[in-house]
Order: structure tokens, then sequence, then C-alpha cells
């Protein structure tokens, strides 16, 4: 099994991208066995190499654990891209890889002599894949963001959080780790399939503004057709109830509940021993539960509250109805065992030390992936690059650590 | 209207290739993997969604084309459906599978979200299926995974971002935490489902087999924690929700003169360009006094660069006088009292500081960014007499563009092209199967 061929060995990413947009979903093509090149410059690091949390116990730039999980399964070469000569080796690199990306501010790859002009001249079926935060065109192109705000402007926190209060959102740069790189690992194997098919390689643009508008679901249409400004959806849907946040025992403990259908509200009824008020009228159907929510809210929250989150979830899901554990960090690691079996991987990080990290989410029967090395140290991988791959001979490779051009 | 000078990117042009063009997808879907059979139609498949007589039962998710509700007016039906067919076969019904069985064979994909163990009992599960076209690509989608402790529960939206690790950390400390609209879960459980179709694709076409793609939505969004999971597994520290300002850095959301921004202005190098800026329209009130200054300096260390900090300076200042943080945002807070979102989105840009406006799907639509870019297109919806405009797509191909050619289908708007023409069934074929509830 450990050695199974992988579905994308012999694709070769040439990864420009960094901090979390692109690296996050160039992760994902290392984990199915493409060959992903990370270049890095010690002249300009990748932010996630000086943020914290640090392994204990050793603050170096190899040792830092959000970096150390999203990079998994990729090489890492550094390579001064403000030298020529590093620019020089940049092209050379493309030009033996399948696959480009960047996340830069636009244009920037283009001043390199990297944009996609200039990368079909040396190799005409290149995928080229740049990630610029409003769009290489626009009278904002030049704009530049970070997560946190890109889900200001894509209209995810407007909608996200309670009536009357401020629009915080989902509390994280969620746009760096949901939608973006998502939709680009879509976007480059929807580009390899249609390059399987026709040997032609493309460009493609993934605006980072673009991509996470589309993660706001029905909120623009219901404004292109119906005029109307999607507000925050608070924890309620029109088709249920009860539906949302119950408090539960301990300290900050919280459970979800969800109840759609006349058959869950009867299951829910039953786990929760058939308390008088539930049967009453005011709560018979829908509608009803509908119109009475903010009372009905208040009784089940009556009942989880000497509860535990995950004595409701399970009472409640044996039962058949929608229930969860709004789980933290601790308890997708210690106390979710379907997490605990499917997902999470330790791995032994050479400077790092052991540390869990996430495994391949997305499960495939015949050609599954596997976390099959640590990141990489910063230029870890510089003779294989640069002597193997690229056929530099010793003493030319020893200069250009000298001249500060693999730096 | 003359031509803009936009990139070829940009042009929806319908005489281009698509770059899923050979792909057939047959579509049984729920509300939960619906955007992934979005996502694999607007780039070309021919996506058949397979609906009960009845319709979808996501077609009665809200809200409808001018309020009326309607299964054949949800916009909820109409965004994620769009360039698809619809079919109607009642899976219940022998007959009807056999039809289904039919349409297997000529398909590549096929993605279902039924609740674990229901196609099964149909036997229409992978193994059942692979031996009628080992080829095909099959993918589950569900709330946990096919396997597993879990892998039974009920797994709306709200249960995958709660168990994901995503809902605790949205929202103030001493409330309840925040549902994120929009339904996340079901997004990102269906944009990885179609990683995983596109990855057994691409394997598919060199080898020619199939395989089985299992999504859970749990785990699809436990990866989209930032460092949630991390800080526990390296530091042992559970990262909590903290309301307005982000954990750890000065990151915040500001209420300004027309709406909100989110921003981080005296994190990083940015600092001192926003304080010339606030000082030169006088504002910057007792800000210059050193202490003050000192306590900006400390703040923009704050966040990472540790050397940057000048030895003279106590790095405990702030925890020590948490008064001081408390009066330069006040300061701040008054400023951006006395401008839009866009003046402040404009100067701060100028001045490399981190500041974005919160947008509504107004400001979005407004937005000269997207006007300019023609993010948003035209759909014809002949049965309504409108065009309605929709939301283009998350990337633009250059060769391959995404589009959206046709809008969402209506129940069984496709039955009589694939029923008869397609699969040859005689009329009394069709009749009887409708008389027997199949279709």
């Amino acid at each position: 099994m450990a050695d199974k061929k992988l579905p994308l060995e012999g694709i070769r990413v040439a990864d420009f991208s960094w901090v979390s947009a692109g690296p996050r979903g160039t992760r994902v093509l290392g984990n199915f066995g493409a060959e992903v090149i990370k270049i890095e410059s010690a002249g300009r690091l990748d932010l996630n190499r000086g943020r914290p949390p640090f392994m204990p116990g050793n603050r170096g730039v190899n040792a830092t654990a959000l970096f150390n999980n999203v990079n998994c399964d990729k090489l890492g070469i550094t390579l001064n891209l403000r030298h020529p000569k590093g620019r020089e080796l940049a092209k050379k690199l493309c030009a033996i890889s399948d696959i480009v990306i960047d996340n830069f501010n636009p244009g920037v790859m283009k001043k390199m002599g990297l944009g996609y002009d200039d990368l079909i001249k040396i190799k005409p079926d290149i995928i080229v894949i740049s990630m610029p935060v409003m769009g290489e065109t626009g009278p904002r192109a030049s704009y530049g963001g970070y997560g946190m705000g890109i889900e200001a402007i894509s209209g995810l926190k407007y909608i996200s959080g309670y009536p009357g209060k401020m629009p915080l959102g989902t509390g994280i740069a969620y746009p760096d780790s949901g939608p973006n790189p998502r939709h680009a690992m879509v976007a480059v194997m929807a580009a390899l399939h249609y390059r399987n098919k026709t040997g032609k390689g493309q460009f493609i643009e993934l605006a980072q503004y673009e991509s996470t508008v589309c993660f706001t679901g029905t909120a623009l249409l219901e404004y292109t057709a119906n005029n109307k400004i999607q507000g925050p959806w608070g924890g309620r849907l029109p088709n249920a109830a009860p539906h949302g946040t119950y408090r539960c025992k301990g300290d900050d403990e919280w459970c979800v509940i969800a109840v759609f259908t006349d058959d869950e509200w009867k299951a829910f009824k039953k786990a929760i021993d058939n308390p008088s008020w539930a049967n009453d009228k005011k709560f018979a159907t829908l509608a009803d539960r509908k119109k009475n929510e903010d009372e009905l809210d208040r009784l089940v929250n009556a009942w989880t509250l000497p509860k535990g989150a995950r004595e409701v979830m399970e009472l409640l899901q044996n039962a058949g109805v929608g229930a969860g554990v709004i789980q933290t960090g601790r308890d997708l690691l210690d106390n979710d065992q379907q997490l605990i079996q499917r997902h999470y991987v330790k791995v032994e990080h050479p400077e790092g030390g052991p540390q869990t990290v996430d495994g391949v989410r997305i499960k495939l029967s015949a050609t599954p992936g596997r976390i099959q090395r640590p990141a990489p140290l910063l230029g870890e991988h510089n003779e294989y690059v640069f002597k193997k791959l690229l056929g530099i001979p010793d003493e030319e490779f020893d200069m250009l650590l000298v001249d500060q051009v693999l730096y | 209207m003359p031509e803009k000078d936009t990139p070829a990117f940009n042009s929806f042009s319908a005489d281009k290739p698509a770059a899923l063009q050979d792909i057939r997808v047959l579509d049984l879907t729920t509300e939960m993997g619906v955007y992934c059979t979005k996502l694999l139609a607007d780039l070309g498949a021919d996506v058949i969604r397979v609906e009960s007589p009845k319709g979808n039962p996501a077609r009665s998710l809200g809200p409808y084309y001018h309020d009326e509700s309607d299964p054949q007016r949800s916009l909820f039906h109409f965004h994620f459906n769009t360039n698809k067919r619809s079919i109607t076969l009642n899976l219940e019904n022998p007959d009807a599978r056999e039809v289904l069985k039919k349409l297997v064979k000529s398909a590549e994909v096929l993605v279902e979200s039924f609740p674990v163990g229901y196609m099964a009992k149909l036997g229409l599960d992978y193994d059942s299926l692979k031996k009628l076209n080992p080829g095909l690509i099959y993918c589950s989608i569900s709330g946990f995974g096919q396997e597993g402790p879990y892998s039974k529960y009920k797994a709306p939206d709200i249960v995958g971002v709660a168990m994901g690790g995503l809902m605790y950390l949205g929202g103030y400390p001493d409330e309840a935490p925040f549902y994120p609209g929009a339904f996340q879960g079901y997004h990102l459980a269906s944009v990885d489902a179609a990683i995983g179709i596109l990855i057994a694709l691409y394997h598919r076409d060199l080898t020619g087999e199939g395989q089985h793609v299992d999504m859970s939505m749990e785990e699809s969004v436990c990866e989209a924690i930032e460092m949630g999971m991390v800080l526990w597994d390296v530091r042992k520290v559970v990262r909590k929700r903290t309301g307005r300002r982000v954990f750890r850095d000065w990151n915040e959301v500001f209420p300004c003169e027309d709406g909100y921004v989110m921003c981080s202005p005296f994190g990083g190098a940015g600092w001192q360009k926003i304080f010339e800026w606030v000082d030169s329209e006088g504002k910057a009130a007792d800000l210059k006094e050193p202490i003050y200054q000192q306590a900006l300096k400390v703040m923009a260390w704050g966040q990472m660069d540790v050397a940057a900090l000048p030895p003279d300076i106590d790095k405990e200042l702030l925890t020590k006088n948490p008064q001081l943080v408390t009066h330069i945002e006040e300061v701040w807070q008054q400023f951006l009292m006395t401008h839009t979102r866009e003046e402040l989105f404009k100067n701060c840009q100028e001045r490399d500081v981190r500041l974005m406006p919160i947008y509504d799907s107004k400001d979005i639509y407004e937005d000269p960014q997207m006007v300019e870019r023609n993010f948003f297109v035209d759909v014809k919806h002949p049965e309504l007499n409108a065009t309605i405009k929709y939301p283009g797509g998350p990337y633009r191909f250059k060769d391959t563009p995404w589009r959206i050619k046709s809008r969402a289908p209506l129940i069984g708007e496709h039955n009589p092209e694939l029923y008869e023409k397609e699969l040859g069934m005689s009329k009394d074929e069709i009749a009887i199967l409708k008389k027997s509830g199949g279709i």
C-alpha cells in the first residue's frame, strides 16, 4: 500500500504562491503525488514561517506549526527572484513544470519575465494559474488584500452573524483556507483534463475576491432578481425549527440542533422525553414553531443546559435528529473519533519534531492520496532541484550560493 | 457601446471549447452536493440532474423569485443548477432504476449526497454500478464520510460547520458562536468533491480506471479553520472566538461613516503611515505624545516581527497599561467615523495599510471592479419573461471559459430528449413507466 503509485505522479508544479491561499491548494496536489516545488527566499520568507505557534523550544523558520501543516508533501528551494540569475533559473524551472502558480499582485510575474506570455514560449502546454486579490484588470486591479479583508469585501461577513450585531464573519482568514485554495485546484485539475484531451495548456486567473463571492450562495441572486439585500443569517433557517446553537453544561460548551421535518420533530420530542411544553399546540407544525421560535429556543436551551454537548449530540443523533457539538480545536484532536480515525496524521518534522497534521481529506478508493513527507526546511531541496533537475554543475551551484542567487 | 479593452479571459464567448465538455455527470445530489455539480456544469460538463417526479427537495429552498413560493421559482435552485439538464426518475421504483443504470453506462461521473446506505439499499452503490461501467467515477458526499462511528449521523450544514471546528471561532466570547451564512459546509464539501472527481478523472484519462470518491463535509470543514487544530496540537491552547478583534492580531471590525470596515492599521508596518494620515487631518489628538508613540510601536511589533522593536521600549507596555490601547482605538474610531468605506479603502491602499470594506450584495453588484470585469452575466428565463443577472464564476480560463449557457432546468424538462431520443425508449415504454410512478 505504502508505495502504491499516486495519481498525479509525473506532474510537476512550480509553486510561487505563499502564505495560505495558494499553498493550501498545492498541498492537495502534493498529497496525490505531484512534485510540488515551493519557491521561497530567505529575503522574503513565507509569512507563515514567522508566524506563531512555534514548536516548543524552537522559534526558527523551520519550526512554525502552521507552515509545517500547510506545506506537507512539497519540496522547498530558495531562489532570489530579485537577482537576474534567480529569475533565469525560475524560468528554467517553469520550462520543466506542468503547472505554475502564484498569488502575487497583478503584474509581478510578468515583470520578472515569468508571465504566461513568456512561459508559453518555453513550454507551450504550460498551465498557469495566477491568484491576484482583485483580478488582473479593472480599476482596483492593483489593490492588495488579505484573508480577513477578502471575507469582508466578498459579502461573506455581512451575511454571517446575528441581526443587530456587528458583522464579524467567521473570525478567521477563512477565504485563505476555505474557498480560494480549493477553487484554484478545481481550475488546475479541469485544465489538466483539457490538456490530456487536447495537448493544450492555458492561463487561468482566479481573483480571490470573485472566488470568495462564489461562496455567498443566493445572496447576489436575491439582490439582482428581487432587489433584496440578504442580512445576517443568525442561527435560523426558514425551513427548520428548532435550528441553532444551544448552550450546554461546562465552560463555553455549545451544541447545534437542527429539526426540519415533522418526523424529526416527533423524534426530537421523544428523545427529550416528551415534556408537556413540547406537545403544546403552538409548536405542533413547522409554521407554529417558526411563529413561536423565540420561546421554543428558550425551552430547548433549558433542556440542553444541564447536559454535555456530546451527550446531546449522541442522544439526538441516535434518535434520528441532526445535532452536533460546536467543536474546539481540542475536540477535533482529542474527542472526535470520526476525525481521529479518518483524518489526522502524525508526522516527524526534522526540526519541528512530532506534529499532528491534516491528512488527506479527499478520499479516493483506487488511487488514495497520502502524506508522504513533512514540510520542507528552507532550501532543503536546492541540490535536488538545481543539480539534478536543472543539471547545474557543482561549482556553478556553489557560486550561486555565494552570489546569493540560491538565497 | 464600444467594446472595452478586456483581456481574452474576460470573454464568455460561446464559440470557445469548454474544459469538461466531453464529460457526462449524473447529478443525484441534495443541497449538500449541488455546488459540486454546478462547478462541473459551468466548466462545460453535461450534467443531468436526476430528480424525483415532484422535483428535487432542494427546489423547496428559498428565497424565491419575486418571493412567490414555487418549486419552479426557487432562487436556490436557479443559482446552483445552471447549465444542467433535468430528468425525473423515482429511484424507489425498480423500473426507474433500470433507466438510471442505462444512463450510468453513458456517464463518466455520478455524484450523490444521500444519507449513507441509501444508495446501497437501492442497489445503486458504487460496487453495483462499477460492474456496468468500470470507468465510472462515483462520488459520495456526506456529513461524515461513508464509514466510521459518525457516518450515519444526520448532517445539515450547521452540524458540519459546528463539528468541523469552524463555528466555534466566530462571534463574541460571552455569546453563542456565529453560524456563518450561505451554507459554508455544503460549499466546502462540494468544492472538495469536485477536486476529488477531477483527480480521479485525470487517473481515468491515463488508465481508463474509475473509482469511488468519498467526501466528508466535516473533514472538509476541519481544514478550513486556519490554526484552530494546530494551536491545540503544539501549544495546548484552544483558539477562542474573540469578538470584534481577531485572535492575537490588531485586526478588527470597526464602524465608519457609512458602514463597517475590517482593518489592521496598527499591526505591521502601516501604523506610522496611518498615524501621519490621521495627524494630517488634525485628528491625532494626544497620540503624538511619546507614551502613545511607544504603544503604537509595541502594537506593530506584536504581530510577528520581534527584531523590529527597539530595545528601549518595554514589551509589556500594553499588558501593563491596557488603557493605552483603548484610547488609541477610540481616536482611530473617531477618525473612521469621519470617512466613508470607499475613502478609507482607497487611502489605505495608497498607504499599504490593511483595510477592506464590509460589502453587502448591493455593494458588490455596484463595485466598479465587478462592473468593469463584467462579473455578472445575463441569464434568460423565458418562462418568467425575464433576464436575470447571475454572479460569475470563481475563476476565468483563457481558452476554455467558465460560462452559463442555460438557466437551471424545469422539473423533468429534458425527459423527452433523454428518454426518447437518447435512450430510444418508445412512447409505450415511457407511458408504462409513468403509470407505475417511475418517471
